[in-house]
């Protein structure tokens, strides 16, 4: 049960959403824009989220769409999981996005969770921003300035970085990168659903391999200069491997419940090792 | 009831008998419809507008002084009834030691310990008010494992534990130490022998505590009537045990404790000792005896609540250089957690037969149930035998290898027999010990052991492990349980029986067992599901794979006891001898009277055309007191601590890849004797789930402690336990060697899958890596810290 009494709200425009959420910061509420609710439930239940409004996204048309127009595929910000799993046609148009989002939770929380949510989320993993960022995939949001569009990178940094009224409408995805060789893995203390260890998204374009990680660290994360060591040459595999995971501040590497850091560490070797192999790198 | 009547001495009716048309057949379950519709209805599901709603506020240290407690801003907030705090309710409880208060009182002893309890209109606003309530703590010192509160200079965490109130034969602590309690074994010259051993295998085994993974979390109604009668509603295993726990707790007699049990979705032990009733009945107190529920989130349930035990131990065993086990000495200090509960008989379950079913002649062992600042611990299916099993199977291993020897032919040569004697001395004669060597050998078939444990298959490794295990109940001497067997006009009965239905199916097994003694179809047998304390007949707990012994025997006395009044009655109206009359199909009959009169006839005696009426109203009765109990002597451990054993030979087969240390469960191997199985299916779905749960609990479950002793995964999105998929394949076979005490033979069953499969999981990880594996859950991360020394 809910323990806390909060309002609910939908918006059926881009507009009246970003209204709405101004006219209950203003009464001096907190408001909260609403995707998929299953953080707003399961962290509410333990008052670690306590929203006095919620602003429904689903209804907005935007936040729908899931298309690819003039070679630029278009995912709403309120597209679940599932949607995304389902979809046949995803399965060329963008198939590293369908398998990283398809080790997100359990197919019941897919459900409800929505791909803007889950990048916008309070618990950290935001696993399905990985595709995005290896992708360079721009962002269309929506705020008191109205619409923008900005490339992943500004908008996503450990992460979103929005105005408090600016929500996520579109994630725009070019076809060159979404149809690239990819890898995608993920690694679990057991089983085949729960948070990661690691969990990382890669693609080849060129010579060059792009790669984002969640899991390591307590947010999700691209680094230039990791993909820079790992398409050096006259290195081995496992020396380039080394070099990456070293300049991973090591107190920014994960220890908890899930894994040690030393263990973490290990595990994070071996995926980038069979990256690397997968995608030609070695 | 006089044993005139027991089912073994009557002529007509015997249950030892082979042949039988219910016993020994899958029937639908007597409980199936009403969950897969829905409607069956668990204590959370009990709503009632007039009804008040607890919240509890819990320690987030896990040792700390209280300094001061504050109420006042909770109070005025919307809703709220009352505010309890541990110094309103200063009664201690606990069975069988009595060491815990109610609600905290100056000190907190784990984190996760009711603090307070908020009562008020609504659940939202409890909870609510829960944030406005002011406790200021200093931390104490925090004594995070069994074997560091054993120290001589550890924080004493219960200085007054000579003052508590016990159970002189289930408690024994130590006062000035951390010792809850101490349970010795010492049969034979353990300490004089060791010179005459060839080999000696020393292992150390190590695991946290973990939850026990019941779908639903607990629920508890309390209410008091004006003239003081109390009716709790509640989500247990063991309601005959509360009204004395009440009674002890605050002074009222047992008989004005009404408990009521709807169905329960699953135990495991977790819902075998009464935690928090006393707190909702101090809370329903608290507000003029009105209704109060309280309903436990999964955090509670994984933070407050008693868990599964966490344990240190260290095994010595020795042996000839044929193999045959000569002397052990274990030692356990078992993870009991800051309060005792039933951690200290789990203490003893694991001393008593802490041999595995092997013959050794000099037993040294000692087991120390210590407190720690974790969650108290509680029974979990297997009751201490998972736990010894886990540590003697190690060394049985070890020494296998150190021999060079089969390590199923050691099993096999060591296997016990009537005839031998266990470690608290009690001769295994008649049937009371199940076909060790018959398991074995059925083992070696199952899992095709040809001798090799390991075999490579590219990057991968093939390797099998396996055990032996054995367990029998710690049930007390006086542990009972009664039937009452009623006729309805209709030609049906119905059966009452005080067991709990947790989802075990026992209350379907009883039917059968009735069924068969009324020679007719399990369809004419009805079940009360639920139990009322006051309604049915006593059984002792709905624990230790004990229901289908204990209630089955009193089932059965009272399905008898009932054919017996029929017949009398009937035997009047056909004019011939009892004896002659024929109870069969739900009809009454006799060889030389052609008409059959249906038994609902003679539900109230029965009438003739004319009006007379002859005979009574039929009430079958039947109980059955466990029988060859005995205490344990405190200095050497010698006694009868159950009636029968029932043995398991067990095995895993599993895929390892050396590269990244992970692995998968491929087979899993259950060789069980089950003296006989009642309902085919129930006991596959029994065993099966069992092992599901032992392979879960071996390979990834367990309390991952933060530095200060929190339990840092206290939810399933972080707690990791088996889900559907994740299974291997199930291979099970039963034995059926009978023990005569029981209905047609039967030994327990619920949870003998679950005891060897940490134990053969280990046997095999180990014969993988080549390097031991002893401590639990076997995580990767285990695996690469063993196997790189990281």
């Amino acid at each position: 049960m809910h323990p806390m009494d909060f309002e609910y709200v939908s918006s059926p425009t881009l507009s009246d959403a970003v209204r709405q959420y101004t006219r209950f910061a203003q009464l001096g509420k907190r408001p909260m824009y609403f995707g998929g609710g299953t953080e707003i439930i399961t962290l509410g239940r333990l008052h670690q989220v306590n929203p006095d409004a919620v602003i429904d996204l689903k209804p907005i048309p935007e936040t729908q769409v899931m298309a690819v127009q003039q070679g630029q595929l278009v995912l709403g910000g309120s597209i679940t999981l599932t949607q995304i799993t389902d979809a046949p046609w995803l399965g060329e148009a963008f198939p590293l996005l369908q398998e990283t989002v398809h080790e997100i939770a359990d197919r019941t929380a897919r459900n409800k969770i929505t791909i803007a949510g889950n990048i916008c989320g309070t618990i950290f993993y935001r696993e399905a921003v990985l595709p995005f960022l290896v992708c360079d995939s721009k962002v269309r949001t929506y705020g008191p300035k109205r619409g923008k569009e900005r490339s992943i990178h500004r908008v996503f940094n450990r992460e979103a970085r929005l105005e408090p009224s600016e929500f996520i409408v579109q994630l725009v995805t070019d076809e060159t990168a979404r149809t690239a060789p990819f890898v995608h893995i993920k690694r679990r203390k057991a089983g085949r659903v729960g948070y990661p260890i690691v969990s990382a998204a890669a693609i080849r374009i060129d010579d060059r391999i792009r790669i984002a990680f969640s899991g390591v660290c307590p947010f999700p994360f691209r680094s230039s200069a990791i993909e820079t060591i790992l398409r050096q040459r006259g290195l081995t595999v496992r020396q380039r491997v080394d070099q990456a995971i070293q300049r991973i501040p090591s107190h920014l590497i994960l220890d908890d419940y899930e894994a040690s850091r030393a263990y973490r560490t290990f595990v994070l070797a071996n995926v980038l090792e069979e990256i690397l192999q997968r995608l030609g790198g070695a | 009831m006089s044993e005139a009547f027991s089912p073994w001495n009557m002529a007509h009716f015997s249950t030892n008998g082979s042949e039988t048309t219910v016993v020994g057949h899958s029937v639908g379950r007597k409980d199936t419809s009403l969950k897969v519709t829905g409607h069956a209805k668990y204590t959370d599901d009990e709503i009632e507008s007039d009804m008040l709603h607890a919240a509890l506020l819990t320690s987030p240290h896990a040792h700390a002084r209280i300094l001061s407690m504050d109420r006042r801003r909770a109070l005025q907030a919307p809703g709220v009834r009352a505010v309890l705090f541990g110094t309103d309710c200063p009664n201690h409880t606990g069975d069988p030691l009595a060491d815990r208060p109610i609600l905290a009182i100056d000190t907190v002893r784990y984190a996760g310990e009711p603090v307070a309890i908020v009562i008020a209109d609504e659940f939202h606003q409890a909870a609510a008010a829960l944030a406005s309530i002011d406790v200021v703590y200093a931390p104490l010192p925090v004594v995070q494992s069994p074997k560091a509160a054993y120290e001589p200079n550890a924080p004493l965490l219960h200085p007054d534990v000579h003052t508590y109130r016990r159970n002189r034969a289930e408690a024994n602590p130590i006062p000035g130490t951390n010792i809850a309690t101490h349970v010795p074994i010492r049969k034979g010259h353990p300490d004089d022998v060791w010179a005459s051993c060839d080999v000696i295998a020393e292992v150390e085994v190590s695991f946290p505590q973990a939850h026990h993974a019941y779908m639903e979390t607990p629920a508890i109604i309390a209410e008091i009537d004006p003239d003081g009668e109390m009716h709790i509603t509640t989500s247990t295993q063991s309601p005959f045990t509360i009204p004395s726990l009440i009674h002890e707790t605050f002074d009222v007699n047992p008989s004005q404790v009404r408990v009521h049990v709807p169905f329960v979705g699953g135990g495991f032990g977790g819902k075998s000792s009464p935690y928090l009733e006393p707190l909702v009945v101090a809370a329903s107190k608290a507000v003029g005896g009105r209704k109060v529920k309280l309903r436990c989130e999964r955090e509670h349930a994984m933070q407050t609540l008693p868990c599964h035990i966490g344990l240190e131990a260290k095994v010595r065993l020795g042996a000839k250089r044929d193999g045959r086990f000569v002397a052990v000495d274990i030692t356990y200090w078992f993870d009991g957690g800051a309060y005792a509960d039933r951690a200290v008989i789990v203490t003893r379950a694991a001393v008593q037969d802490c041999t595995g079913p092997y013959r050794i002649p000099h037993v040294r062992c000692d087991g120390f149930c210590m407190y720690t600042n974790h969650p108290p611990a509680t029974a979990y299916r297997g009751f201490g035998h998972p736990e010894e099993t886990f540590v003697i199977e190690r060394a049985v291993d070890v020494l296998a290898r150190q021999l060079h020897l089969d390590p199923l032919e050691i099993r096999r040569l060591n296997a016990i027999r009537t005839g031998d004697s266990t470690p608290t001395q009690t001769l295994l004669t008649g049937g009371r010990v199940g076909n060790v060597p018959g398991c074995i050998d059925h083992l070696k078939k199952l899992m095709e052991w040809d001798g090799r444990a390991v075999r490579r298959e590219g990057s991968r490794i093939i390797a099998k492990g396996m055990c032996c295990s054995w367990k029998t109940s710690s049930t007390p001497p006086n542990a009972s349980s009664g039937a009452i067997v009623r006729v309805n006009e209709d030609s049906t009965v119905t059966l009452l029986s005080g067991v709990v239905e947790i989802g075990q199916g026992t209350k379907t097994a009883l039917a059968q067992m009735v069924a068969e003694v009324f020679a007719m179809s399990v369809d004419r047998v009805h079940v009360v599901l639920e139990v009322d304390t006051k309604e049915e007949p006593e059984h002792w707990k709905t624990v230790a794979s004990r229901g289908t012994l204990l209630a089955g025997n009193a089932a059965v006395r009272a399905a008898i006891d009932a054919v017996r009044q029929l017949q009398e009655t009937a035997a009047i109206v056909f004019q011939c001898r009892p004896s002659d009359v024929r109870i069969s199909n739900g009809v009454a009959s006799c060889a030389h009277e052609e008409k059959a009169i249906p038994i609902g006839d003679f539900k109230n005696g029965y009438a003739f055309p004319d009006g007379r009426s002859v005979g009574r109203m039929v009430i079958g009765r039947g109980s059955y007191t466990i029988e060859d109990v005995t205490p344990l002597d405190p200095e050497t451990g010698r006694g009868s601590p159950g009636p029968e054993w029932t043995v398991a030979a067990q095995g895993v087969e599993i895929e390892y890849r050396p590269a990244d240390c992970t692995y998968r469960v491929l087979r899993a191997f259950s060789v069980i004797d089950a003296g006989k199985v009642i309902h085919p299916a129930l006991a596959l779905g029994q065993v099966k789930g069992a092992m599901n749960m032992g392979l879960s609990l071996a390979s990834r479950e367990g309390y991952v402690y933060s530095g200060r002793g929190v339990v840092t995964n206290p939810q399933f999105r972080v707690y990791p336990i088996h889900r559907y998929g994740d299974q291997p394949e199930y291979h099970v076979v039963f034995l059926e060697t009978p023990d005569e005490h029981a209905p047609w033979g039967l030994r327990g069953l619920g949870e003998h899958g679950l005891i060897g499969m940490p134990a053969a999981l280990a046997s095999a990880l180990s014969n993988a890596l080549g390097v031991d594996v002893n401590e639990m859950p076997m995580t990767s991360e285990l695996l690469w810290r063993i196997q790189t020394g990281g």
